[in-house]
């Protein structure tokens, strides 16, 4: 059972440095808190400045409304285009309407006026969503059996009736922690280790390298445990949130996931001779990981070449699976596939960490 | 005047007084020796002189230059040459050479003549990164680096360590040129050869001057320290006929370069057998390939009856290792060290601790057993290290150089482990620069450029070679030497 | 001077010679680009809708072509209930289903979407999308106009944000790890003894990060017009200028950290956990800071990279004059200053 002692030793390595156990405890807590409250993508607060052209009572009734809209903040009349534009360079305003001259006679003859509506798109998102919502808004006025029909469409949202962010953010959060922690940290063990030369002394030992690799992965499967259970705790005691799916499925995705990035780290600390090196390789891989996940934006909207990458990137099964036990309450039979990938990748991984360990070279 | 004056230094870091009340003064020209133990407070007394730390107590002076006020004066003046120098690993012999001598101010050229001795031996390997010359090769270029320039003073921070004999003789007759050049020099050194050549030494111990005189003097005084009685080299009871290692026709070749180039031995069981040879002869390579750390590219080897090639993993539960740059984990305690170790070779919980016991006892560390290592002297973590290596009874323990950097009386009591060991029956395989420790060997085998030249009883090769002693007798066989490399 | 140049050559040395860092540092501002560029959209496409209706009669079906027509949806299957849809939903085969009433054609019941509502933008773009799609309401009476931006790319909000975070990264983290390196390995103090002023040490080590974010800076640029077609649109003097500010500040944040640490380690990660992780959340790079509690605003005004984005936003993407940036320019020129400054005076001539 030399496997016992070796965990130990880890064991005892990190609680003696001065500063993981701190950071360990300090990191995730800190995630939970501010994280959540950051990773806001909701669009609010977009400012409008109107040109009204018309100056009757039409166009002032629709100027109205876009001053009473909850999803505006009004800031104002401008007299010309022109002026308004400069406003959206000053960064005072984000969306221009300009009502043209004839928009009370074209309503009352049932013509379609001509609304103009420009939009700071620099932000695409923002700018997008900010011209749809005043176009709804337009045309709510100027054609009254489109609103009929709208009236007869009903939407239910379901897993999230209150379109919570944070509820959508927050399994999303558990899986930057678990590769913050689990990813990082053997990567920097290993090549401490190495650097240190105390890796020459195991490598004349009997130690095999299974013992080895599993003594230095073991511990980050506990630690990753502890980071969940913190996780977990933290949605249900600051936000409210707990999950809607069985929590043993969510402790066993994260293990799936602790055992790919684990076995990831080691195996870039096999090949890495500094600690400069090794940290920058792993962030290179974490970034692109991260952002072809679907994390951010939904995987679905990517070209098909990115598309492609998902089905090796763990962080997306991960994500997907814990969104669906999380949020939407799935089982196992729900996402399965999810683990078994989750599962296969880091049998891969942790099996090319072992073999990438040289004892004998 | 006098090139340096200190004056009632003191200097503590927290609770820990590193230097207490020290004054002595070195002369203009003169060869001063620092020696003293591994923390007796040597290496703060180089950074104070060389403004890199500030004296709490006490005024000194370098070439007349105040080192609190007058810090940009001293540092054109001086060179120094801290004890761990490094290089930078990723540039090559010649860069590191040019970057440190546009540093001070001069070329490589103008300074060749000054490092030839030295410099001379790497030269061949000038476009090699400096990352992947030895252990030696390194203190050889960081000797040069040093000496490129020619300061008014010069600090030398134990400048030998880890180089072999003949290489260090060179590198003091090069400081015996630049004395004659009026260069003041201060130099710490655990070597005795070393220390005789000083002008006059100073004793530092916990951080105190206890002795300054002649080398002669002070080696006198603290004869205990210095000049421990020799230990007698008793004959182990009959080695057994029986070898433990045998190797054929072993090569390693990096490239085109053969680092082990056909060599043939056997060592008996219960046998000390000392594996001497220069810097870069390729000693750390044979034994990298008999502890199963490397392939050989050719010939064979077995290793407590296990072939070196293929059943390398079963000969590492036969043996044991230590190695230079490794002790033990600095971050666990002296006890988890050893029950770490002792779990890795399979030993029982009981046994273990009923062992940690019995080795704490006898080393008399007991009231230790909770430091951490990396609290404890140099000294104490190698003899640690070597109990360690052979607490799970090994046929062979294979040591690199294990005494390196300490005091003649601590390398005396490493010793006594060593015999004590080998009377259990533990072969003991071991490198060293120490020629005095090449004496307490049953039998020497010393490499020249990848062969070995000469193997034998140290009786046997003195009067082989008609020299009259081992250093002598390294000497020698050293100079023949036609490459110089790793 | 002699010894200023092989220094500041030795450093480059150091640098050029590790090919994996190298690798990455020049492979990263490329991927991220390429990812950012083409990759990372929040577009509507693609969206999994299932249908839900008893009796597909003439109208429904025509609904229905209207929507497979669209390029945003894609209609998996029909079902007959909606308990149907909602486990497809639940089994992530589905993101939508749109449910008819069994009288949809008399004009009697209308049609329910049930949303997918994990993630809340998207499921009110779909359902705004499936619903101007279902009444037919094309806008006609709206003329919409993206400024700026007209085909929406996300690549024009990005571009600036990856400026923001890699030249930081080049300078604060990789000139800290370099400075602190030497002090770990022991080469430092050798240096310090030299005749070498110890703050021109510290400048050569500076120059080539300085080199290498311009370099970086450059190709970025580069890529952006001529790869992802971002115009450029404003003063290139004013990029470079606004860039060189912000690039001293990075090399004296990396000074900074340089003075505090000890070891690589610690450099390493006070870079990546005060430094970076920071600056990605907070800066408005990635999400706007208008967004977040009033507490994180604060937090964030004291972000520089905050100013910086911004700044580059308005003069690359936008296109505006030199003045509208007068703001963040003096607010960066001052952090740049006070930084500075406080790298100077903290930096140890001594070991101690």
């Amino acid at each position: 059972m030399t496997l016992k002692y070796l965990i130990q030793k880890e064991f005892i390595q990190i609680r003696r440095n001065a500063f993981l156990p701190r950071l360990i405890v300090a990191f995730p807590i800190v995630i939970m808190c501010v994280l959540p409250w950051v990773m806001n993508m909701e669009v609010k607060n977009v400012k409008v400045t109107v040109v009204d052209n018309d100056r009757s009572t039409l166009s002032q009734q629709l100027v109205h409304s876009v001053e009473a809209s909850n999803y505006f903040i009004f800031k104002g009349q401008q007299p010309t285009y022109q002026a308004a534009l400069q406003e959206v360079e000053h960064s005072r305003t984000d969306v221009v309407m300009v009502i043209p001259q004839d928009y009370s006679r074209d309503v009352t003859l049932g013509r379609e006026p001509q609304v103009l509506i420009a939009a700071n798109a620099v932000n695409g998102t923002k700018g997008s969503m900010g011209a749809s919502y005043l176009t709804q808004i337009v045309t709510a006025h100027t054609r009254p059996e489109v609103t009929a029909m709208q009236s007869r469409v009903s939407t239910l949202f379901l897993y999230n009736k209150h379109l919570n962010f944070k509820l959508f953010m927050i399994p999303a959060l558990f899986a930057i922690v678990m590769m913050l922690m689990t990813g990082f940290l053997p990567t920097l063990n290993i090549v401490g280790e190495k650097e240190a030369g105390t890796i020459e002394q195991i490598n004349v030992t009997p130690v095999s390298k299974w013992s080895f690799i599993l003594a230095k992965l073991i511990p980050y499967w506990i630690i990753a445990v502890f980071v969940i259970t913190v996780c977990l705790v933290l949605a249900w005691a600051v936000y409210g949130i707990t999950s809607v799916g069985p929590v043993w499925l969510i402790y066993v995705l994260a293990l799936a996931l602790a055992l790919f990035w684990s076995s990831f780290g080691l195996i870039i600390s096999n090949y890495s001779d500094t600690m400069q090196q090794a940290i920058f390789v792993m962030w290179f891989f974490v970034v692109m990981m991260l952002l072809l996940s679907g994390l951010f934006t939904p995987s679905r909207s990517m070209p098909s070449w990115a598309y492609a990458t998902t089905y090796v990137n763990p962080m997306s099964y991960f994500i997907d699976a814990v969104r669906t036990v999380f949020v939407r309450g799935g089982g196992l039979s729900s996402v399965w596939h999810q683990l078994l990938a989750l599962l296969g990748i880091g049998t891969v991984m942790g099996t090319w960490a072992v073999l990438s360990y040289k004892k004998n070279s | 005047m006098n090139a340096i004056e200190v004056n009632h230094v003191s200097k503590s870091y927290g609770k820990v007084t590193a230097l207490d009340d020290v004054s002595f003064t070195v002369g203009k020209g003169e060869v001063f020796g620092l020696i003293g133990p591994d923390g007796a407070g040597k290496t703060s007394m180089y950074r104070i002189l060389c403004t890199l730390l500030l004296p709490q107590s006490g005024t000194a002076t370098v070439d007349g230059c105040d080192v609190v006020k007058q810090m940009a004066d001293i540092r054109r003046r001086v060179g120094y040459m801290p004890g761990k120098f490094s290089l930078y690993q990723d540039l090559t012999v010649e860069e590191n050479l040019r970057f440190f001598a546009t540093l001070f101010g001069t070329t490589l050229e103008e300074g060749y003549d000054s490092i030839k001795a030295i410099y001379s031996q790497i030269e061949r390997f000038k476009d090699r990164k400096a990352g992947a010359l030895s252990g030696g090769m390194k203190q050889k270029l960081a000797l040069s680096c040093a000496l490129v320039h020619q300061p008014s003073v010069l600090f030398l921070d134990e400048p030998t360590t880890g180089v072999d004999p003949v290489s260090r003789k060179e590198f003091w007759d090069m400081l015996e040129g630049l004395q004659e050049r009026d260069i003041t020099i201060v130099a710490s050194t655990p070597y005795l050869d070393e220390v005789r050549r000083c002008g006059r030494v100073a004793f530092l111990d916990h951080g105190q001057v206890r002795g300054i005189g002649t080398p002669v003097e002070i080696l006198e005084r603290f004869a205990d320290v210095f000049n421990p009685p020799g230990i007698d080299h008793v004959q182990m009871a009959e080695a057994k006929d029986e070898n433990v290692i045998e190797v054929e026709h072993l090569v390693k070749a990096f490239g085109s370069f053969h680092a082990v180039d056909d060599i043939s031995f056997t060592v008996k069981r219960g046998e000390i057998f000392g594996f001497l040879g220069a810097n870069g002869a390729g000693k750390t390579t044979a034994m990298h390939m008999l502890t199963g750390l490397n392939q050989p590219t050719g010939g064979t080897g077995r290793v407590a009856g296990y072939d070196i090639r293929t059943e390398h993993e079963q000969i590492k539960k036969h043996i044991g290792y230590m190695s230079q740059r490794f002790s033990l984990y600095e971050d666990l305690t002296v006890e988890e060290n050893i029950r770490l170790f002792g779990g890795i070779y399979g030993m029982s919980d009981a046994d273990i601790s009923r062992k940690t016991d019995e080795l704490l006892e006898r080393l008399q560390f007991n009231e230790h057993k909770q430091d951490l290592v990396a609290s404890l002297p140099l000294g104490w973590k190698q003899k640690l290290a070597f109990s360690v290596s052979i607490f799970h009874e090994p046929d062979i323990v294979f040591l690199d150089e294990p005494t390196g950097g300490v005091d003649p009386a601590t390398r005396r009591q490493f010793w006594e482990l060593i015999y004590d060991a080998a009377g259990r029956g533990i072969t003991v395989f071991v490198t060293t620069h120490y020629m005095d420790e090449a004496e307490y060997c049953d039998r020497i085998s010393i490499m020249v450029d990848g062969k070995i030249k000469a193997m034998g009883t140290p009786e046997e090769l003195k009067q082989k070679f008609n020299q009259p002693d081992m250093d002598h007798v390294f000497t020698h066989l050293a100079r023949q030497a036609t490459r110089s490399s790793d | 001077m002699k010894q200023f140049i092989s220094f500041v050559i030795k450093e480059a040395k150091h640098i050029l010679r590790d090919k994996r860092t190298m690798l990455i540092l020049f492979g990263m501002p490329l991927v991220l680009m390429l990812l950012f560029g083409f990759a990372i959209t929040n577009d509507v496409k693609n969206v999994r809708t299932v249908v839900v209706t008893s009796s597909m009669d003439h109208l429904t079906q025509q609904a229905v072509d209207r929507l497979a027509a669209s390029e945003y949806f894609t209609m998996t299957q029909v079902v007959g209930t909606p308990r149907e849809a909602e486990l497809l939903i639940r089994g992530q085969k589905a993101d939508m289903a749109i449910v008819f009433g069994p009288d949809f054609a008399a004009k009697r019941s209308g049609v329910q979407f049930i949303v997918d509502g994990a993630d809340p933008n998207m499921a009110q773009m779909w359902t705004s999308y499936a619903t101007a799609v279902i009444t037919n309401a094309d806008g006609g009476a709206v003329n919409s106009k993206m400024l700026y931006n007209p085909q929406l790319k996300s690549a024009y909000n990005f571009v600036p944000a990856i400026m923001g975070m890699l030249l930081m990264l080049v300078c604060a983290m990789m000139t800290s790890i370099s400075i602190v390196r030497e002090k770990e390995k022991g080469t430092m103090e050798v240096l310090l003894v030299s005749p070498v002023k110890p703050l021109m040490i510290i400048v050569a080590k500076a120059i080539p990060y300085l080199v290498l974010a311009f370099a970086i800076l450059i190709i970025i640029l580069l890529m952006a017009r001529f790869v992802l077609g971002v115009p450029l649109a404003g003063s290139l003097m004013w990029i470079l200028v606004i860039s060189t500010i912000y690039i001293l500040l990075a090399l004296s944040l990396g000074l900074l950290i340089s003075n505090v640490a000890q070891t690589q380690l610690v450099a390493l990660l006070l870079s990546a956990m005060v430094l970076l992780m920071p600056i990605v959340m907070l800066s408005g790079m990635l999400f706007p800071v208008e967004s977040m509690p009033a507490i994180l605003q604060w937090v964030s005004a004291v972000i520089p990279p905050r100013y910086y984005i911004e700044a580059m936003r308005k003069l690359m993407i936008m296109g505006v004059g030199v003045d509208q940036v007068i703001r963040e320019l003096g607010i960066l020129l001052l952090m740049t200053v006070l930084l500075l400054a406080l790298a100077l005076t903290t930096f140890k001539k001594r070991l101690e």
